[in-house]
């Protein structure tokens, strides 16, 4: 009611540079710019960030960041209580408001350039990965750790080593994958199930880097 | 008055609120007082031809009163509202009536997590309900709570109750609250914390006996065992590489 | 002129080079001349002021249209968010109120209105200058850094502001420090010349009753500053070496303590908002004498309360941190002394108010605004009291019950008195008259409008909305229709209040070239300024005045003139 007394006097002038500024901001301009809030951690070319633990993003497919922003918006990923990433990850989803942002930001982020991570932590048995990855990961994650849209799971290969093994052991905990809600994280958590340890854990990702990229 | 702008919901919210009413009259009587003075001041002294300003050093006695006079009332308003906010002060922060229960609260960025402690009404045991986002209580139990952060201050504000505590790293503050309403209400945190403070909400959810019941009885049939292996975090990635 | 003594400089007057020519290196750079800093402080916080305020517009926007890419600017991160409120806050104060209420009035007027040639250091006052001005750009040089400038607000908590990790602004957390100390060192060494000046440069026979107001107050307020800003400094260093040396003064994790820092940075705070807060009411002081035609009322007494109040400010400093976690019995004492400091304020209001009795008032722009000053200050005095009543601000701290105390507190010292300062020593500086009509349309257009912006966040405040949250539309009660309409209110009042101050730009700009000269005196005023050119050269006076009585002997009975100028014979 107040804005309306107020909305007269400021004429009909500011009022058009509002709307136009509002209304009708280019798609592309508004998706990079919504990438601002992303930038702090994950980088200003999506590279992530292992002081804040926080992954490469750049060219990851459009749905599975759109999946998983839809997850932390909705606490089915990073809300248990232990899990110190995701909460700081989940109010960033939830802070981008317009209905359309999420997409907006997953399409950015999908055509990001994405590079190759080398890896972090020194070279396990990659045999002894391999012959894991081939006997549990291959069936979603496929062959040359691709990923696979139509089981929901994300390619692999150019990930941080030190972020698929602390995923891993989120998922192991249940940290990540024990909410009701998340389908494909429970899979996966099922997965991580099998993996007898940490060990094994470091020589599957790290034959994960050996794939080719 | 406060109660018609945000719901008053623990058994000292009414107390904060009165001492609002008391403040809002004395201060608003001589706030209107000083401001009608002033403006009929500048009306009555305009200037106007041919008359001239008187000359007032301010060292008369019968104009100096109308200074003195208001400076001691002032003085006693103050004494008046240092006892009340006091009293309020003291009902909130500075006693601990005996809990019902006690309920762990942590901050951290960028959001509360809670702990209950259960069907055997002891913190730290696996029987522990551990929440995100949600903390439920009873109506009408005295509730203690253990304020803690994990890495910046943070502030525990629940506006409805009327209650705000810093949480800073390294320390734990005891404070106390009893709901007195059902309903949910907002949980703010009160201190910058980040980027993203402006959506660190949680919500707190005062519930009959019956249903906090039913909430207790769901959430403890939930294995906790999980949750006491998850605490390590992230590795550290190996030097030299 | 460093070299002249005190009796020299007053017999030498008429020997100074003002008639020799400087070339603008030396006339803009280096020039010790005190009108010059002067104005080089004023213009730079008026240029920050712009900055600062093009920040509230982004900010008020985005909270009244959340999500919407705002004109001019774009869309508003969470991290840009905390970043424009935390640099807003910073520049408003350290770059505005500072520079131009202590640094650009101080400079100007306490050596033309004590009567002497020049400040006592006039090298020192350069160097000032320089500094302060090293300061903004290092500040302004903050936001452009990888993830942008500093977003840990104003008062600048540790461990947010200490850990790159937390604060995720790895360059500007840093360079906003930097930016904060040198601002301090600049203040100074400004002080320091304000307090000597005043002490050892009066004109012969001012004594200390014979000096104005406004010189009294700068020189107490710069007194403030010095006795409180050491700790802040030492603070600001340990916080500097905890983020950039790995120390841990704040930090709990290695036996450090994070609440030290919240006292450091208060027992500098509070005194701070009085350091402000009194040049403004000298400045009023002055303004409204000489438009009420009237001696001010209670001389003495508005000498004693300002150094009441100024000691006084030593010991509230916890009210910031009722509910910080220290001891709740300490807040019980300080709950005490923030309500007794309403004493020596309220006196100094009714002092005020009492010098327009038995007046003569002249409505002119300058005293519009003083008035203003007056009954604005006294919203922002009586909701302080809420905010001491620690039973109170349990509730009201950090809500925007807060935002709008603070901002009815300082949108008066730093812009109602500021501008009733300029445009009433406008003649002086530049020797040309400001356009009276502009003045007046730039008044109502920004006092109507600053009411409209901060009436609504009271009563948002007193419904708990809280400080600094980018989007409030995660918080159910805090979304309601009528809150939306108000911040919209808010925001659009803002926006008003800012296309008002371009009448007062073009005026301002369009008088210093082309506004109708005037002589030396046009307010018909007795303090010592007024009996120097307009402008003043280099050395204000070819034969330095002597003062003869008080600053305020306005329509003293049996003169035929209602003025008595401090350096007339008779």
């Amino acid at each position: 009611m107040l804005n309306k007394a107020y909305a007269a006097l400021i004429g009909a002038a500011l009022s058009a540079a509002f709307v136009a500024g509002c209304g009708t901001q280019p798609a592309a301009e508004r998706s990079s710019q919504l990438y601002e809030t992303c930038m702090p951690c994950h980088g200003s070319s999506g590279e992530g960030n292992l002081a804040l633990r926080a992954p490469a993003i750049a060219g990851l497919p459009k749905w599975y960041v759109l999946a998983q922003l839809e997850k932390f918006k909705k606490g089915v990923r990073g809300a248990h209580p232990d899990d110190m990433e995701g909460h700081r990850m989940r109010p960033m989803a939830r802070s981008l408001l317009g209905p359309n942002d999420p997409e907006l930001v997953a399409d950015h982020v999908s055509k990001m350039r994405a590079v190759w991570e080398k890896p972090d932590f020194a070279m396990a048995d990659t045999s002894a990965g391999g012959t894991t990855y081939r006997g549990l990961c291959v069936t979603c994650h496929g062959e040359g750790g691709e990923g696979n849209e139509a089981l929901g799971a994300p390619p692999i290969t150019r990930q941080h080593d030190w972020y698929m093994v602390a995923q891993l052991r989120k998922f192991q905990s249940g940290m990540r994958g024990s909410n009701p809600d998340d389908i494909t994280g429970a899979q996966m958590r099922a997965m991580s199930l099998t993996l007898a340890d940490s060990v094994a854990m470091h020589d599957v990702v790290s034959y994960v880097k050996t794939l080719p990229h | 008055m406060l109660d018609h702008l945000i719901a008053s919901a623990a058994s000292f919210s009414g107390d904060v609120d009165g001492l609002f009413v008391l403040i809002t009259v004395l201060v608003g009587v001589w706030f209107i007082a000083a401001e009608a003075m002033f403006f009929w001041l500048i009306f009555r002294f305009r200037a106007k031809d041919g008359e001239k300003a008187q000359y007032v050093t301010g060292k008369e006695k019968h104009l100096k009163k109308w200074i003195n006079i208001p400076h001691a009332l002032v003085l006693v308003c103050d004494v008046v509202i240092i006892v009340a906010a006091i009293r309020v002060w003291v009902t909130i922060k500075q006693t601990l009536p005996p809990a019902d229960r006690t309920v762990r609260v942590v901050a951290q960025q960028w959001a509360w997590t809670f702990a209950d402690p259960g069907p055997d009404q002891k913190l730290d045991t696996p029987d522990d309900i551990r929440t995100t986002d949600e903390l439920h209580v009873e109506v009408g139990k005295t509730y203690h709570f253990l304020l803690e952060s994990k890495d910046v201050v943070h502030s525990f504000f629940v506006p409805a109750f009327r209650l705000k505590q810093d949480a800073d790293p390294g320390r734990i503050y005891t404070g106390w609250f009893k709901p007195t309403k059902t309903g949910s209400y907002d949980i703010l945190c009160a201190e910058i914390c980040g980027i993203g403070h402006g959506v660190m909400g949680a919500l707190l959810v005062v519930d009959t006996p019956e249903a906090f019941q039913a909430w207790e009885q769901a959430h403890a049939a939930e294995t906790p065992a999980e949750a006491a292996s998850a605490t390590e975090s992230t590795p550290a990635p190996a030097a030299g590489q | 002129m460093a070299q002249h003594s005190h009796e020299a400089a007053h017999v030498a007057g008429a020997s100074h080079d003002a008639h020799h020519h400087q070339n603008w290196f030396q006339k803009y750079c280096w020039s010790t001349d005190h009108k010059m800093i002067g104005m080089q402080y004023m213009f730079t916080g008026m240029a920050m002021a712009l900055l600062g305020a093009f920040m509230a517009y982004v900010f008020r926007m985005q909270l009244a249209f959340p999500g919407h890419a705002v004109p001019g600017f774009g869309l508003v991160s969470p991290g840009q968010y905390n970043m424009l409120i935390t640099n807003h806050g910073s520049i408003m104060i350290f770059w505005v109120a500072m520079p131009v209420l202590i640094a650009g009035f101080g400079n100007f007027l306490i050596p033309l209105m004590i009567g002497a040639d020049d400040m006592v250091f006039p090298r020192l006052n350069r160097l000032s200058y320089q500094l302060f001005l090293l300061s903004a750009l290092v500040l302004i040089a903050s936001l452009f850094v990888q993830n942008g400038g500093f977003g840990g607000a104003w008062t600048a908590y540790p461990p947010l502001s200490a850990d790159k990790h937390y604060n995720l602004t790895p360059w500007g957390s840093s360079l906003w420090l930097i930016a904060v100390v040198l601002e301090f060192v600049a203040f100074l060494l400004g002080g320091i010349n304000f307090i000597v000046t005043s002490m050892n440069s009066r004109a012969p026979g001012m004594k200390a009753f014979d000096v104005p107001i406004v010189v009294w107050t700068i020189v107490i307020a710069s007194i403030l500053f010095l006795a409180s800003v050491g700790p802040l400094v030492a603070g600001a260093i340990m916080l500097l070496f905890d983020q950039l040396l790995g120390t841990s003064f704040f930090n709990p994790t290695r036996g450090g303590d994070p609440v030290l820092w919240q006292h450091l940075f208060w027992f500098f705070g509070h005194p701070e908002v009085y350091v402000v807060m009194l040049p403004a009411m000298g400045i009023v002081a002055e303004v409204m004498t000489v438009f009420a035609r009237k001696k001010l009322f209670a001389y003495k007494t508005v000498i004693y309360t300002i150094i009441a109040t100024g000691v006084l400010s030593f010991f509230v400093w916890a009210h910031h941190q009722f509910v910080a976690g220290i001891d709740p019995r300490m807040a019980n004492v300080f709950t005490v002394t923030t309500l007794l400091i309403s004493i020596p304020v309220a006196e100094m209001c009714f002092v005020y108010i009492a010098t327009l009795y038995g007046g003569s008032i002249r409505l002119t722009t300058p005293m519009l605004w003083a008035l203003a000053f007056i009954a604005e200050f006294l919203i922002g005095g009586v909701t302080g009291i809420y905010l001491g009543s620690s039973g109170l601000d349990v509730f009201f701290h950090d809500t925007y019950f807060v935002v709008a105390h603070f901002h009815y507190t300082f949108f008066p010292i730093a812009i109602i008195a500021v501008m009733s300062g300029v445009t009433f020593w406008f003649p002086k500086m530049f020797g040309r008259q400001l356009n009276e009509f502009w003045g007046k349309v730039h008044f109502w257009g920004t006092i109507i409008p600053f009411n409209g912006i901060f009436i609504p966040l009271f009563i948002l405040g007193a419904a708990g909305e809280h400080r600094r949250i980018f989007d409030y539309s995660n918080f159910e009660h805090m979304s309601k229709p009528w809150m939306i309409d108000m911040r919209i209110a808010a925001t659009v009042s803002l926006v008003v209040m800012l296309a008002f101050q371009i009448p007062f730009l073009i005026n301002f700009v369009w008088s210093m070239f082309k506004g109708p000269k005037v002589g030396k005196n046009p307010w018909n005023a007795n303090t010592l300024e007024w009996t120097a050119d307009s402008p003043p050269p280099h050395g204000n006076w070819a034969v330095m005045p002597e003062v003869h009585r008080g600053p305020y002997e306005y329509s003293v009975p049996g003169r035929e003139r209602d003025f008595w100028p401090q350096d007339e014979k008779v």
